[in-house]
């Protein structure tokens, strides 16, 4: 597979009167392992949406590989190899976890095949394994943890085989085992090619996964740059901590880091 | 002067419909669910009235004056509506809030429809009735027309109810309050407003419209059956559908329409043709212009 | 087996075969009070072929089921414009107005109904109904079937991973229509005689709460909503015949019926038949072979 690189121009989207992104721009270089992430209400999931195509564009161009896909339909964005999971978690209820992740593949297979064969299901039960979900193909997935329904919605969303794939808080909820086996996961898939774009909370997951930040406040790009970089930049720390930024923030991290 | 006639009676079933037809759009408007327990409320009290106030071997035989049974008939409509709000939409509301299975409060009414339906054909038989009100016979003549009084009355006692429901909703506390609702329930919650405590009143409200409507059909029409509230039904909910879901005017408008457009076209077609033009019309609205003729409905998400 | 219970036997199957037509849509989630819409197409086309040109039984029901499924795929694009509320009303509108043509056609009996001479025993009844059921079951474990079931969860992640909505509730639809379309030809030919009277809204709702209180998960829901609707109200008429002091049983089954759906729809809501209970159902049947085998 190879990544794509996505690019966002200028792009501005508002609900109502209220400007949600605000001429926004930044590219997700091929291959990157790229983190978008501010305080709440920064945009970030509706930067998601624009991208996969729940909603249009106002304003701007988004492009995929240079190619302008602003006007394409969502059902018409996956070709295009972007594939995504969701911030609330939103796998279909009374479908079983193998039903729920074969979704993802629907779209490769051609347009009127109806068989759903032995091998699509064998090769939706070996990418659960490979994710360390193997012990729930059968399950209806309403019945299942928080934590496993998130990563069951990591491999459906795999199994378009993307060219970026984008997770939005993929790390939510899930303890220190889980987490570092969905890193493992996203290591695996990123040294594939795949360009991996994330909206993320946890900082360690982050500088632990990713090679590049992307951070956003009121819709507008604040900052862009590696892990280590983010955390000293003052407008980063006045976009989450308030104008009065303590320096001991910064200290604590810098000894962390150290270690 | 046969048209002029026509006319005439195609206004006095309008005013009824109109009635049913601003039911069904408070509770769609207001609640976000068609209420399909409406006709049988229509039904219920027609009949409770009948028995009430006639003499013979039915159950409840009392022969009481036509005012008193028509109060209790209402009552037994209003006492119904609570209990089914009890049952369809408060509870349903407590277990699944504002989830996926919006269609529930829609099929727990027509289950309460098949349990009056069949309740009253258990006391009372399926035979049509006779429902004499004292002054049924006297109707306004002239220029060679006739005008029922009690259609006359139904038509203005519509007109000024609806009157009445509009300034309701838009001035007083209680009619923000369901706008609120309506818009956003859990919004409205966070805001104060008691939902548990306000929709009831809309249930109550429904009940004592479709009640006075059957009355007054009853009245009108002298017959009243357990399956009256099914023929006026589905042309309320055509009506409501013209004149705009959640649209208050727009359901008398549209219940007037389709009491016109039904007496016209049986009395050029024929009695047989009845179900296309009313389902026809309604069929071709909702994939044309399924908003009505007034434009926007203005109110909220997943209408069930 | 008794001419009584061949009859009802009967029955319960062509009821299962008119809700799979109208629990294909629903699966797909597509809310269709117009059942009684294509039964009557089917039942009016089919009779009129047998009892009118003379057609042998079983290619009139097949023809039946296609115009029927036909109907179904003209009607589907505009009605697939409508949504929520606004569907079902246009489905239902579309049974009436199938009804109102109907009793318009002298030919076929107008208000009085058609009557038709060929009889449509068990040894056509099971076979289709088998037929019709291996069909759904089939057409759910398709890719298509999965894109259906997606279309009912969450129509919005479907479009997303690159479902065609239109066309997958279109067949949904279309597959409904044809169904219902054979399950009136069966009912026609089963009671020699069809009319709009009884063909009409209290049919249409009645289907429907078969199917949505049977559940919509599985397949295995409509026939259980059938059979609970069919064999109950049997059970109780039966009852009351053999004690005269439970009469009111044999009036009151609607009313039961009725008080059903109620509870149903406030306590398990799902429907009586989920993915989980067929989970559960399935698990113990394992651990019981894995024990046998122990054994």
């Amino acid at each position: 597979m190879n990544g794509a690189e996505l690019s966002l121009a200028d792009v501005s989207k508002s609900f109502g009167g209220l400007m949600v992104i605000d001429h926004l721009g930044f590219t997700v270089k091929r291959g990157s392992r790229t983190a978008l992430i501010g305080p709440n209400g920064a945009g970030k999931t509706t930067v998601f949406n624009l991208v996969s195509g729940v909603y249009p564009i106002d304003d701007g161009k988004i492009s995929l590989d240079g190619e302008d896909i602003s006007m394409v339909p969502p059902a018409g964005r996956i070709g295009h190899g972007i594939s995504r999971s969701f911030q609330n978690i939103r796998l279909m209820p009374h479908l079983s976890t193998v039903e729920n992740v074969m979704l993802g593949e629907h779209w490769r297979r051609p347009a009127f095949s109806l068989a759903r064969g032995r091998r699509a299901v064998e090769a939706a039960k070996s990418a659960l394994a490979d994710a360390g979900l193997q012990t729930y193909p059968g399950q209806v997935v309403s019945n299942l943890p928080y934590g496993i329904q998130k990563r069951i919605e990591v491999v459906r969303a795999l199994l378009a085989e993307p060219r970026i794939l984008m997770l939005d808080e993929p790390a939510a909820g899930l303890n220190s085992a889980e987490s570092d086996d969905l890193r493992a996961l996203l290591e695996r898939v990123s040294a594939r090619g795949v360009t991996l774009l994330l909206v993320e909370h946890d900082m360690q997951f982050v500088r632990q996964l990713c090679d590049h930040v992307v951070v956003l406040n009121f819709g507008q790009l604040i900052f862009e740059g590696t892990p280590e970089e983010v955390h000293c930049d003052p407008a980063v720390l006045e976009a989450y901590l308030g104008t009065d930024a303590q320096p001991k923030a910064v200290q604590s991290d810098n000894t962390a880091q150290a270690r | 002067m046969q048209s002029a006639q026509q006319l005439i009676n195609g206004l006095m079933l309008g005013g009824i419909l109109a009635f049913v037809a601003v039911a069904f759009t408070l509770t769609i408007g207001m609640l976000n669910f068609l209420n399909f327990t409406i006709p049988a409320l229509f039904m219920l009290a027609a009949m409770v009235t009948w028995a009430l106030s006639t003499t013979g071997a039915h159950v409840f035989a009392l022969g009481l004056p036509w005012y008193a049974a028509a109060a209790i008939g209402i009552a037994v409509a209003v006492v119904a509506s609570l209990i089914i709000e009890r049952f369809t939409y408060r509870y349903l509301k407590a277990r699944y809030g504002d989830a996926t299975e919006h269609a529930l409060p829609l099929v727990s009414s027509l289950g309460f429809l098949i349990i009056f339906e069949h309740a009253v054909i258990t006391l009372w038989g399926t035979d049509p009735q006779r429902l004499v009100l004292p002054f049924r016979d006297m109707d306004l003549r002239f220029a060679g027309l006739i005008v029922g009084i009690p259609h006359l009355f139904s038509l203005g006692l519509a007109i000024a109810l609806v009157w009445v429901l509009s300034r309701m909703l838009k001035r007083s506390r209680i009619g923000r309050a369901l706008r609120a609702i309506a818009e956003n329930p859990d919004a409205a919650t966070l805001m104060g407003i008691d939902v548990s405590r306000i929709v009831p009143v809309v249930f109550l409200i429904t009940g004592v419209l479709a009640a006075l409507a059957g009355i007054l059909y009853g009245f009108s029409y002298s017959t009243v059956t357990p399956y009256i509230g099914d023929a006026v039904a589905t042309d309320a909910i055509t009506g409501m559908v013209l004149g705009g879901l959640g649209n208050v005017w727009g359901a008398i408008v549209g219940g007037m329409l389709v009491g016109l457009i039904k007496v016209f076209a049986i009395s050029q077609f024929g009695a047989e043709i009845e179900k296309i033009p009313v389902w026809g019309l309604l069929l071709v609205i909702l994939i044309i212009r399924p908003t009505g003729i007034f434009g926007k409905s203005r109110l909220g998400k997943g209408k069930f | 087996m008794s001419g009584y219970m061949s009859g009802v036997l009967a029955v319960l199957l062509i009821n299962t075969v008119i809700a799979y037509s109208v629990f294909l849509p629903a699966a797909a989630g597509l809310l269709n009070l117009g059942a009684a819409g294509f039964v009557l197409i089917g039942g009016y086309t089919a009779g009129g072929l047998t009892s009118q040109a003379g057609w042998p039984l079983a290619p009139a029901i097949l023809v039946a089921g296609l115009f029927a499924g036909a109907v179904a795929f003209v009607l589907a694009f505009p009605i697939l414009r409508t949504r929520g509320v606004y569907m079902v009303l246009a489905t239902f509108a579309f049974a009436e107005v199938v009804g109102g043509i109907y009793l318009n056609i002298p030919s076929l009996g107008g208000a009085t109904g058609l009557s038709v001479s060929t009889y449509a025993g068990l040894p056509v009844v099971i076979p289709t109904t088998v037929c019709v059921v291996i069909f759904v079951a089939w057409l759910l474990s398709t890719r298509l079937g999965l894109a259906m079931r997606a279309a009912h969860d969450d129509e919005n992640v479907s479009l997303l991973f690159g479902v065609n909505l239109r066309m997958v509730q279109v067949a949904a639809f279309t597959a409904g229509g044809a169904l219902g379309g054979i399950g009136g030809a069966l009912l026609v030919h089963q009671f020699n005689f069809i009319d709009v009277q009884t063909t009409g809204v209290l049919f249409s709702i009645y289907v429907l709460l078969y199917v949505l209180i049977g559940g919509t998960q599985t397949a295995w829901g409509p026939f259980a909503g059938a059979l609970f609707f069919t064999v109950v109200p049997e059970i109780l008429r039966t009852i009351s015949k053999l004690d005269p002091s439970m009469q009111f049983l044999e009036t009151g089954r609607f009313i039961v019926f009725g008080i059903a759906v109620v509870l149903i729809m406030m306590v398990r809501p799902e429907g009586m038949i989920t993915r989980t209970l067929i989970e559960k159902v399935q698990g113990s049947f394992r651990r019981l072979a894995t024990r046998q085998k122990a054994v």
